[in-house]
């Protein structure tokens, strides 16, 4: 793309034409963007992904049949069992707002398409705007014709955003990126023309963005930053002054809009920054303003009072505020960005998320691949002339890369400056080496006398030198060859992971007949669609927190818990209950009225992601609240292993999770060949008992299964010797083991 | 049939259709009563219970005891019979081209427990004459599982209750009841007292059981009996079913959509599923009364299959298709049990030469099926269906023919739906029809409309307009000054 560009705008200098081109150029990278992510609509079917999505789906169904306002005060029953969830107040409404929008408008042209489709596609249709947003922001950057049209195709095709934004994965970063390009891209516009309009114009869309993504405080936190360092680098400008000033305030208005946010805004300590580099630009304003009309020594004075007085009285002013309670200390979310062994010991349920996970360093390579090694470069090039608008991009790569290293899921933050400078770097060698003409001797000695600025050459003497070009036709052809061979790789490399890691709709599974035909595993959707058929509107479901999103969008059906885990105690409740033994758990599901028991069990087909395998996390969840009653120690043998088979610890076994996973799985084997799959382990021939439970409904490949939480007995037995009895047990057999007793621990 | 020959048949035969949009009742005065003007010299009832609902043919001679000619025959319904009975057809059994019966419900009293068909006769019937009627319908949701819940393996039986006596209200002199169940497995079945030299009804042969015949029987005799038969397959009941075809000229492509919601009314399980067990049975006993499996048998050249529910794509489906055949094989996503629910949607499409044609006259005659569904071997019924067709925008002039009967038409009307960037809107034709069974599958359904060619330019024309509009409007809006920077 590169190559043709520089051919058409060294061979055809009309304007129109270069613009065409340019325009064509980026529909094409748009389109490439767009169907780089329908790998999986083409390869299963137009379908919601994994779990947050199903969330974001249902709600934005709810706003196209109930309206905006209805919306606006959802009060929703029938998440979170017993407690409710107030929706409408506790999301980012940005992203289901845009589909409908979308919706209606399509509607109001008469063009019926289904709400789902708009939902799938809306990613894939965002990352083409997003393609051109980089394409502007890069253009902020550099002069170079190039690097904006690269960084467009590389933002379009590279696997760390793709990641987050394939067909079908409706979440909120699925806008939240381009917003936070394009946000990044006035901003740099306002600040470089000192521009009232485009300072509006970067907080309206930082409204947008707040209004779309938690990851808001990202930009919170950068723009602040970067006026900082500027004023820190005496760079402070009436440019800089107008158009931060002009930011935060619109900005932090449209952002206290959002019910979710209100006033976090100037209560909240991760906003804090924003706030006292608003006063210091006021400050610094005033001093600028007082230095013009005072002698410089009564000037000094001045400032020393003037800094000691503020920062003391801002200081103390936070300092006070936080420990009257007015303004949140830092939550700790913020601290597991700093400390990555936080989360694991404080908040559990963070930690138990995969991706928020620190990030194993092959990621870097196989999110970003040959851009992870140009972006050094680019950031490099862009000292060389380093304006304003070029220690943003510093200071970003700084904290980009840092977070990125912190938690899997902010490669996403950082994957935008990578395109943008790796775009740089990768121009400014295919500048450099596909001139065409050849240069001068003459004007090469003629440029490098005429260079009249010693002073800023000190440092970089080497890279300052003013660019002459390439003598030979071979290292033109040999760089330039290079340069287009790894092009290449990385557009097959992005192929690749695209098609391999991140198109997976993971609600089915794709496995290969015998003959090399797909089968489609769909057992989520099969017990998802019997429940939502075949039991009562208002059956409680109680799963772990993983399922809930999925449970309330397929099958509509009252959770107990979901991801959006506001509530931990409530989160640990269902934890205890799956991890204690039948005669705990069952007085906790009657509280909560529950009527069937989801769980995931991946044994007979070999299925990792299963309930079996997450089962620590729910146990480490629960000992967090009740650690006399639960103790994850009791999970493991006495040398220390997690075990399933017939070596499992008596805690294991009569856990509700065991029972419920294994429960009647020995009768499809042959006697001494029950294997699990999964754990490669190999369970004994008599399988777990069940009384206070009965299995109601097991999928095809026994992914999910399904218990119905049995009513008290009739004749007012405890179930324990009722179930004993259908067994046709003798009295006497049971009570050998004594009388049953609420365990005590 | 050629089209031209279709177009005037149609003209002849269904002006009137949206005259009478609403079901076909005649309203009598509440106190009404048949008058007792004929009598059945003969007459033979057929229960066939041998699909999921009942069909049920009443054959007989009937005469003219007036002395004035008369034309309006009235049978007899309890008034829950009233709303599961459908299908009603009428035939002369000596004389087929005797001319079509006309078939109204009759509206007196809608708290009587019996409620009225009424048959008019092509020509009355003068006194003393006779006629032999073939009275054909059909009972839906008639059957009750006994028992009402068994284990997931056992053998379903349902059980159905039902008269020796046929219901009339005139005296019979001569009558005979065949019940024809399922199959020969008959467990249990009501006996009742012979006449002549059988000392006691029914004769079982087989499958069948034979009550009478029997004497004369005032008008409304009924004798309550009930049989209980095995009957190990689906009781598969459509409550609702929604066809939508639209007509695209422009396109050449005829599209259908079926969204049906499915229930099984037989045996419950009296336990929960077990999926041990169910896979097993797969391997040694495939005999269930689960439903697994349909099979839709669609028009030859149908493409572009697709069958999904609520929450998308459903994988197991498969569509065999070629020059004799195109068949939709669908597996649900769980077999479905009784008491269980199934809801999904297929839909398909086709080369529109394959419905539509050009008459001379330069109208266009659209002829389908205007049912399809599954074809099983047990059966099917449905209980509402709304068949919906969109002809193309403009289309004026139409007139339809659903070639079921009339008195299971509830309800026809012609509106506009907008759709695919439509400006004035599609021509939408719905037909609501109620209690029909799979034995309709083949009935015709045949719409006349004509579309004036401007019509069909129109959208090229209105969208070429919009997108000219639009890049007027870019370019005048680009000329605008709105900076008041120098330049």
């Amino acid at each position: 793309m590169a190559v043709a560009t520089q051919g058409a705008s060294s061979g055809i200098n009309s304007q129109n034409t270069r613009t065409l081109l340019r325009v064509s150029i980026l529909f094409l990278i748009a389109a490439a963007a767009v169907a780089s992510r329908l790998f999986s609509v083409i390869r299963f079917e137009s379908i919601i992904h994994e779990f947050d999505p199903w969330f974001n789906f249902r709600a934005t169904k709810y706003l196209v049949a109930n309206g905006f306002y209805k919306f606006w005060d959802w009060f929703d029953d029938r998440t979170w069992h017993p407690l409710g969830r107030v929706t409408g107040g506790t999301l980012y409404p940005g992203l289901m707002v845009t589909s409908g929008v979308i919706y209606h408008a399509l509607r109001a042209l008469t063009v019926p398409v289904d709400i789902r489709n708009i939902c799938v596609l809306l990613a894939p249709a965002f990352s083409g705007l997003t393609a051109y947003a980089a394409y502007l922001l890069t253009n902020e950057m550099t002069t170079s014709s190039s690097a904006g049209l690269l960084a467009a195709a590389f933002m379009g095709i590279t696997p760390g955003y793709i990641s987050r934004s394939v067909a079908g994965s409706y979440d909120n970063e699925a806008i939240a990126i381009f917003l936070l390009v394009f946000t990044f891209y006035l901003w740099i516009k306002a600040l470089k023309l000192g521009s009232m309009l485009w300072g509006a114009l970067c907080a309206l869309f930082y409204g947008y963005m707040v209004a779309s993504w938690g990851g808001y405080a990202f930009i919170t936190c950068l723009l602040p930053l970067h006026a900082f360092v500027l004023i820190g680098m005496g760079r402070f400008s009436n440019r800089l002054y107008v158009s931060y000033t002009t930011w935060y305030a619109l900005g932090t208005i449209a952002s206290m809009q959002i019910p979710f946010v209100g006033f976090l805004p100037v209560k909240t300590s991760e906003h804090m920054p924003a706030l006292g580099i608003f006063g210091l630009v006021q400050l610094v304003g005033l001093l600028q303003y007082v230095r013009s009309s005072m002698s410089a020594k009564q000037f000094k004075t001045f400032v020393i009072t003037v800094l000691v007085g503020a920062v003391g009285i801002g200081l103390a002013g936070l300092v006070g505020l936080t420990s009257l309670g007015y303004i949140a200390p830092w939550s700790g979310r913020f601290y597991s960005l700093w400390d990555t062994g936080y989360a694991k010991i404080h908040i559990p349920i963070i930690a138990s998320v995969s991706e928020h996970q620190p990030t194993a360093w092959p990621a870097f390579f196989f999110d970003l691949n040959m851009l992870i090694w140009l972006f050094p470069a680019g950031v490099y090039l862009l000292f060389q002339d380093l304006r304003d608008e070029h220690v943003f991009v510093v200071v970003y790569a700084l904290f980009g890369s840092y977070f990125a290293g912190v938690m899997v899921r902010l490669m996403l933050t950082l994957t935008p400056i990578v395109c943008v400078s790796a775009a740089i770097a990768a121009s400014q060698i295919l500048d450099t080496y596909l001139s065409a003409k050849k240069p001068n001797p003459e004007e090469v000695t003629d440029a490098g006398s005429t260079d009249a600025k010693p002073a800023k050459t000190s440092g970089l003497r080497v890279s300052s030198k003013p660019a002459v070009g390439i003598f030979t036709f071979i290292s033109k052809a040999l760089v330039v060859g290079g340069m287009v061979v790894y092009l290449l790789m990385f557009v097959s490399h992005c192929t690749w992971v695209t098609s391999n890691a991140y198109s997976s709709p993971s609600v089915v599974l794709a496995s290969r007949m015998p003959d090399g035909s797909q089968h489609i595993i769909d057992d989520y959707r099969e017990a998802y669609q019997w429940l939502r058929q075949n039991t009562k509107e208002d059956a409680k479901i109680m799963s772990w927190w993983d399922y809930g999103y999925q449970i309330g969008g397929m099958a509509d059906r009252p959770t107990l818990v979901d991801n959006n885990t506001w509530n931990n105690t409530h989160i640990a409740t269902v934890g205890k209950a799956m991890s204690s033994s039948e005669e705990v758990s069952y007085p906790i599901m009657r509280q909560h009225e529950v009527d069937y028991v989801l769980v995931v069990f991946g044994g007979l087909l070999g299925y990792s992601g299963d309930d079996i395998n997450k089962f620590l996390w729910m146990v480490r969840i629960a000992e967090g609240i009740w650690p006399e009653e639960v103790k994850e120690r009791n999970f493991f043998t006495s040398r220390g292993e997690y075990r399933v088979d017939a070596e499992a610890t008596d805690t294991m076994k009569n856990s509700l999770m065991y029972k419920m996973s294994y429960y009647n799985y020995h009768s499809l084997f042959p006697a001494g060949q029950t294997v699990d799959r999964v754990r490669g382990a190999r369970l004994p021939d008599q399988g777990p008992v069940l009384n206070t439970i009965e299995e109601a409904y097991t999928t095809e490949n026994w992914i999910i299964r399904i218990y119905k939480v049995k009513d008290l007995d009739n004749v007012g037995r405890d179930l324990a010797a009722a179930a004993s009895f259908d067994r046709g047990q003798k009295k006497k057999a049971s009570k050998k083991k004594g009388p049953r007793v609420l365990r005590v621990d | 049939m050629k089209p031209s020959t279709i177009a005037t048949a149609l003209l002849g035969l269904v002006c009137s259709a949206f005259a009478s949009s609403q079901r076909s009742t005649v309203k009598l005065p509440a106190d009404f009563k048949p008058p007792q003007v004929f009598k059945n010299a003969n007459l033979v009832h057929i229960i066939s219970l041998e699909k999921n609902y009942v069909k049920e043919q009443v054959n007989v001679l009937i005469e003219n005891t007036a002395a004035e000619p008369q034309e309006d025959y009235f049978l007899p319904f309890t008034a829950d019979q009233l709303k599961r009975v459908g299908g009603f057809e009428v035939k002369d059994r000596k004389d087929g081209g005797a001319g079509p019966f006309t078939v109204d419900v009759v509206n007196y009293d809608s708290a009587s427990s019996t409620q009225y068909y009424r048959i008019r006769l092509p020509a009355p019937l003068k006194s003393g004459g006779q006629q032999t009627l073939g009275i054909t319908f059909y009972y839906l949701s008639a059957y009750r599982p006994l028992p009402a819940s068994i284990p997931q393996e056992a053998t379903q039986y349902l059980s159905y209750e039902f008269s020796p006596y046929a219901q009339s209200a005139y005296p019979t002199l001569k009558q005979k009841t065949e019940v024809k169940a399922a199959s020969a497995t008959i467990p249990d079945f009501t006996k009742v007292e012979g006449n002549g030299d059988v000392a006691e009804f029914p004769q079982k042969q087989g499958s069948k059981l034979t009550y009478g015949p029997f004497g004369e029987k005032p008008a409304g005799a009924s004798l309550p009996a009930s049989v209980r038969f095995e009957f190990n397959k689906p009781v598969t009941h459509i409550s609702e079913l929604e066809r939508d075809i639209e007509v695209s000229h422009w396109g050449g492509n005829v599209a259908f959509e079926e969204r049906y919601v499915l229930h099984h009314q037989g045996a419950n399980l009296s336990s929960q599923f077990n999926r041990v067990k169910w896979a097993q049975s797969q391997y040694f006993n495939p005999a269930s009364h689960a439903l697994k499996e349909m099979r839709f048998p669609l028009q030859v050249g149908s493409v572009d299959t697709y069958f999904t529910d609520t929450i998308g794509n459903v994988s197991t489906s498969r569509f065999r298709s070629n020059k004799r055949e195109a068949l939709l094989e669908l597996k649900p996503r769980y077999p479905i049990f009784g008491g269980w629910k199934y809801p999904f949607t297929i839909g398909w499409n086709s080369n529109a030469a394959n419905f539509v044609r050009k008459t001379a006259t330069g109208g266009f005659v659209f002829k389908a099926p205007f049912l399809e569904g599954p074809k099983q071997a047990e059966g099917v019924e449905y209980e509402n269906i709304n068949v919906r067709v969109l002809l193309p925008e403009g289309a004026e002039n139409v007139k339809l023919l659903a070639d079921v009967p009339e008195s299971s038409i509830v309800e026809t009307t012609v509106d506009v739906h907008k759709t695919y960037l439509d400006t004035i809107g599609r021509t939408a034709v719905t037909i609501k029809a109620r209690n029909l069974v799979d034995e309709f599958k083949d009935r015709d359904l045949i719409i006349y409309y004509e579309v004036p060619s401007a019509m069909t330019l129109r959208k090229p024309l209105v969208i070429f307009a919009s997108f000219l509009t639009v890049y007027a409007a870019a370019w005048a809006i680009g000329k605008v000054e709105v900076g008041f920077g120098q330049k």
